[in-house]
């Protein structure tokens, strides 16, 4: 096994310009706005790390730049120690995606054939690696009904299954509970601990501070495009620690 | 419970082409689910045949020696005109409907952050409606054959094939051009509105290029379109082959050759773009 961080992020800035026309007419930098400054990032493999902050904060383009769904103006990221920037298919390979949108599936198509689907896009066989993964997010029930007819949690669940098929090392979630009901949330939450207690490293964006708590591991909190790592007391309440650092960084 | 051990058997290297597979597969799931689109398609094309049968008929006494090289006859004529542009329309527009779909949806993400080549995702994500486009014409001249008195007899099999692949070649980068202004601009895209506009008016679906003042005639030897009918009509209606008709195909081998390279160049800086602007998911 390679002795290289899971994820290093170095020096890494993202800036989105308004979209006009003359933008594509001028090597100037348009106007727009800085999405990410600086932002420097190690995790070691089985590390985690949760990403909190307001919206419009940084954390969606951090985890999408390293899903190498954006590319950054400035720095560099690197998966297992090679550049995702130039390798996005060997990063790709380890990264597990798992987004914020539960409609990223074809509507007409069931659970099962939009697994199988997106299975063979890795180069994986459906037959195999589907069951496994159905059954411990209890998906079976399911798999064979229209996407369209799910819930909003058969459709997380679903997207979960989507990026776990792969048995990706490194896992990144973009809100993996939001508008999910108490019971499913806490499952969800149970089969991350699973998965970080499987040595997986996973970085997650979200607003639920009991989450963090839950995970355990880092603390990211971002603001401005900026990313500052805060390490929690043992029992320290993470509310608490949050609003503190919050406001601590909008009276300097 | 363990599952990430059961998961080391499912790895095995399967090859592109089942990857490509994996989209017609997705692609024919979807048709089946609509059952009766496919029929609504099929009756489509019945009653336009039907409309320009009965003009045929109208025009059948006429002296139109415009026709003359292709039999003298509109419907025979006209039939192949439609039965290309319904396959033109396809090369032009299925690439950025799938690109369109799949930014609304999310789905082009969750391409993207699978190890699978963006050329494999454009060329797999419309194999299937050219595979459609393809039963398309067969549909036009099963019609033709059946119901209209159109006949097959004469023509050349193998250069009607070739055209029918020369057409696709060369149309297939003007559909990633769009489908790439698409990906930049959402909905600006001058490519398909041009060109099927053009094509309609200069490529001689309806009528001979020849009724056509000769500055607008010239114009149209721009279009490969143009040239893939010609060649098309020649095969089926006189039964020319490849020897009488090399010009055609060396200038849609030509096409194809200067826009095959240009087109996914573009595609790709507009990926880079949308990745860039962060746009790959706005719609």
């Amino acid at each position: 096994m390679s002795s290289a961080p899971a994820v290093t992020v170095s020096n890494l800035s993202k800036y989105f310009p308004q979209l006009e026309l003359r933008q594509f007419l001028t090597w100037r930098r348009p106007p727009g706005v800085w999405a990410l400054k600086d932002v420097e990032l190690e995790l070691a493999p089985g590390e985690n790390l949760t990403l909190v902050g307001p919206n419009g904060s940084g954390k969606t383009t951090l985890i999408k730049l390293i899903a190498t769904l954006l590319v950054p103006d400035q720095g560099r990221i690197f998966v297992h120690g090679r550049d995702a920037g130039r390798h996005p298919l060997e990063a790709r390979r380890r990264l597990g995606y798992i987004t914020a949108n539960e409609y990223s599936f074809y509507g007409r198509l069931s659970g099962r054939q939009n697994l199988a689907f997106f299975a063979q896009l890795h180069g994986l066989d459906p037959r195999v690696v589907i069951p496994p993964v159905a059954r411990r997010l209890k998906l079976e029930p399911h798999l064979d009904r229209r996407f369209f007819s799910y819930s909003t949690g058969i459709k997380r669940r679903l997207d979960i299954a989507r990026g776990l098929l792969h048995q990706p090392d490194i896992l990144l979630l973009d809100e993996p509970t939001s508008n999910l009901d108490p019971i499913t949330a806490v499952e969800i939450r149970e089969l991350l601990v699973e998965l970080r207690n499987l040595g997986k490293t996973i970085i997650m964006v979200t607003h639920r501070l009991e989450e963090a708590e839950k995970l355990g591991g880092r603390l990211g909190i971002m603001q401005e495009g900026r990313l500052r790592e805060v390490r929690p007391a043992p029992g320290e309440n993470m509310e608490d620690l949050y609003l503190r650092e919050v406001q601590d960084q909008y009276s300097h | 419970m363990k599952i990430w051990k059961i998961f080391t058997s499912g790895r095995s290297k399967i090859s592109i082409l089942t990857k490509i597979r994996a989209f017609f597969v997705r692609d024919l799931y979807e048709e089946l689910s609509y059952p009766l689109s496919f029929t609504w398609r099929v009756g489509s094309i019945f009653f336009k045949l039907v409309t320009f049968y009965f003009l045929g008929r109208l025009l059948a006494g006429a002296l139109l020696p415009e026709l003359s090289p292709y039999g003298g006859q509109y419907f025979p004529f006209v039939l192949l005109g439609l039965a290309l542009a319904s396959f033109q329309g396809v090369a032009l527009t299925a690439v950025s409907n799938r690109i369109l779909y799949g930014m609304y949806t999310g789905t082009l993400e969750a391409m993207l952050v699978t190890p699978t080549p963006l050329a494999v995702i454009i060329f797999a994500s419309v194999l299937y409606q050219f595979f459609l486009a393809l039963l398309e014409i067969l549909i036009y001249l099963g019609f033709g054959v059946g119901l209209f008195g159109f006949s097959l007899g004469s023509a050349n099999l193998a250069a009607t094939a070739v055209f029918l692949v020369l057409a696709l070649l060369s149309q297939l980068p003007l559909g990633i051009l769009s489908a790439a202004f698409v990906l930049v601009f959402k909905k600006d895209d001058p490519v398909t509105v041009i060109l099927g506009h053009l094509s309609a008016l200069l490529g001689g679906v309806y009528f001979p290029l020849k009724v056509l003042p000769g500055w607008v005639a010239t114009l149209s030897q721009f279009i490969p379109f143009t040239h893939a009918l010609e060649g098309l009509r020649q095969a089926v209606l006189n039964g020319q082959g490849l020897t009488q008709l090399g010009t055609q195909a060396i200038i849609l081998c030509a096409f194809a050759v200067a826009l095959f390279p240009l087109s996914l160049a573009f595609f790709a800086w507009a990926v880079r773009q949308a990745k860039r602007l962060g746009t790959l998911s706005q719609f």
